[in-house]
């Protein structure tokens, strides 16, 4: 299949995906009259294919910086500190964090620059142990920070497990989910320009500045942005394995590994990942749907040990 | 007499605390091939890493009319290309890729050709040869200069893991830049090669052991002063 075609298969299928999503639910089958169960689920159904979307091309971006296929936000720690930094605000200010949009994304944020600043400090330039190592440590720490918050604040401990089992989506309303919409579709848009650096850093940071590339300026952007994404899909979602590896290493297959087709291709496919997981979760359960991020880590799992078993280092 | 396009006056780098370069002048005129000669660890690679404004440096130093370490990334990428020893490539982009990402898709296929690899456009880098691929980065390189004519390109053992073959091939091309105007400096350890060029530079141990037309640099002198008893004859 050309990669124009495959293209339009997936928004086809994309568009598919979403009138079905919009379908099924514990309200029973079918958009409802005028749309009204469908109306119902839209938040959901946007919020999860947002949260793809962001997911998707954070892994690619986040795999371009650091020159390899392994280094996806959920296993180098970002979405830890994401989360992490959600706990902070809630264990800190649980009253204010409601009050204003703005707060949970940015603590969101915080988070995940924390362990990105960590990561890039610590895993760049060196071996894709070192990177992973470096990300093991960060998830571990920034989980048993969550869990210590949890443990320690009685109000929010149910949301914060929840949180770290990726089990959001439900609680998505317009209200609530509006601006971790739009900052996901923002992050996503805006890494897209950086397919040509990433191409030239994929030959190595001195080839990429003797080719007229800004390293550092072109790693911060990217560092940056797929922080931004981190932040605003974990918002969304919780916690999610798996879509950032899996959504690159198939849009690279399918569309080919320039960035300038790997990037939206890893947007769209991460979308479908995740919009796809949580409609099967919803449409298997409806009255206890699995989370989205139960569904992908089952089916991304085996999948990411085919992956790394692929590696010859 | 023209302006030198690459000249770099008692240039030093420091690296953690060690004098990696010391002192070392170097002149390329348009038209010319420098080659940069000298044992592992004298500071080829550093030499050129500072001419391409890619390591911080103290000395004199202009690559086509600018001076690499002030100017922006884009704007030296302009009138210098460099290709390190090792190409290295975190994806498995087609050959073509190569010529789309330096921006000039005819040239590279117009280089690749005349390296004998027009065939291999459509392969994937990791279906090549250790050879093929320092040859396909090595086009690449070439590609990125619009205008060989006031450009200088650096080039890291571009003879590295290339047969007879194309290593000839590769020196015909680096003439063919020259000639248009361009200047070369090129890190060797071929001296055979090294004595085809317009004018060497002998490095040890960081610092200028000899510098000039290759018949005067490359004395027996020198030669056992740099490699010591396993002195290359460099016929």
């Amino acid at each position: 299949m050309t990669p124009t075609r495959a293209t339009l298969a997936g928004l086809v299928g994309l568009v598919a995906l979403v009138a079905m999503a919009l379908a099924v639910g514990a309200q029973g089958l079918g958009w409802g009259d005028g749309g009204a169960r469908a109306l119902l689920r839209a938040p959901r159904v946007l919020a999860a294919l947002a949260a793809g979307l962001a997911l998707g091309v954070g892994g690619a971006a986040q795999q371009g910086v650091f020159r390899n296929p392994l280094a996806d936000p959920g296993l180098t720690g970002v979405f830890g500190g994401a989360l992490f930094g959600i706990a902070l605000l809630l264990g800190v200010a649980p009253e204010a964090a409601w009050q204003r949009a703005w707060l949970l994304p940015a603590a969101a944020f915080g988070g995940a620059l924390g362990t990105s600043a960590v990561l890039v400090l610590c895993g760049r330039g060196g071996s894709s142990a070192r990177l992973l190592l470096t990300g093991l440590g960060l998830n571990a720490f920034t989980a048993a920070g969550t869990l210590v918050i949890a443990a320690r604040s009685g109000e929010s401990r149910e949301l914060l497990t929840n949180g770290a089992f990726g089990d959001w989506l439900g609680m998505a309303t317009f209200e609530l989910a509006w601006l971790p919409i739009l900052l996901c579709v923002g992050a996503t848009l805006l890494l897209l320009p950086s397919a040509r650096a990433l191409d030239l850093l994929a030959f190595g940071e001195d080839a990429a500045h003797a080719g007229g590339i800004d390293v550092g300026g072109a790693r911060r952007d990217a560092v940056l942005l797929t922080a931004l994404a981190a932040a605003a899909a974990t918002c969304l979602v919780g916690q999610v394995a798996f879509i950032g590896l899996l959504a690159p290493h198939l849009a690279r297959k399918i569309f080919g590994p320039r960035h300038a087709s790997a990037l939206p291709g890893s947007a769209l496919l991460g979308g479908i990942l995740l919009l796809g997981a949580d409609t099967l979760g919803r449409g298997l359960w409806p009255q206890a749907p699995l989370s989205a991020a139960a569904v992908t880590a089952v089916l991304g799992a085996p999948l990411f040990i085919w992956i790394a078993r692929g590696r010859h280092e | 007499m023209s302006e030198p396009l690459a000249e770099a006056v008692a240039l030093a780098v420091e690296l953690g605390g060690r004098r990696i370069l010391d002192g070392v002048s170097l002149l390329a005129e348009p038209g010319q091939v420098v080659a940069v000669v000298g044992p592992n660890g004298a500071g080829k690679t550093t030499l050129l890493r500072a001419l391409a404004g890619l390591t911080g440096s103290t000395g004199g130093l202009r690559v086509a009319g600018r001076d690499p370490r002030t100017a922006s990334a884009l704007t030296n990428a302009g009138r210098r290309a460099y290709a390190a020893q090792k190409p290295a490539c975190a994806w498995d982009f087609l050959v073509r890729d190569l010529g789309d990402i330096a921006g000039s898709p005819d040239a590279f296929a117009a280089t690749l050709a005349r390296l004998g690899l027009a065939d291999l456009a459509d392969r994937r880098l990791s279906a090549l040869s250790g050879g093929e691929q320092k040859a396909a980065h090595l086009a690449m390189t070439f590609a990125t200069l619009a205008d060989p004519f006031g450009s200088v390109l650096l080039l890291d053992e571009p003879a590295a893991s290339l047969d007879l073959t194309r290593r000839a091939l590769v020196a015909t091309e680096i003439r063919r830049f020259t000639q248009a105007g361009g200047a070369a400096v090129v890190a060797t350890h071929d001296l055979g090669y090294a004595r085809s060029a317009d004018s060497v530079v002998v490095l040890a141990e960081g610092r200028l052991l000899a510098a000039g037309a290759p018949a005067a640099a490359l004395t027996p002198d020198v030669l056992a002063a740099t490699w010591g008893e396993a002195a290359p004859t460099g016929a």
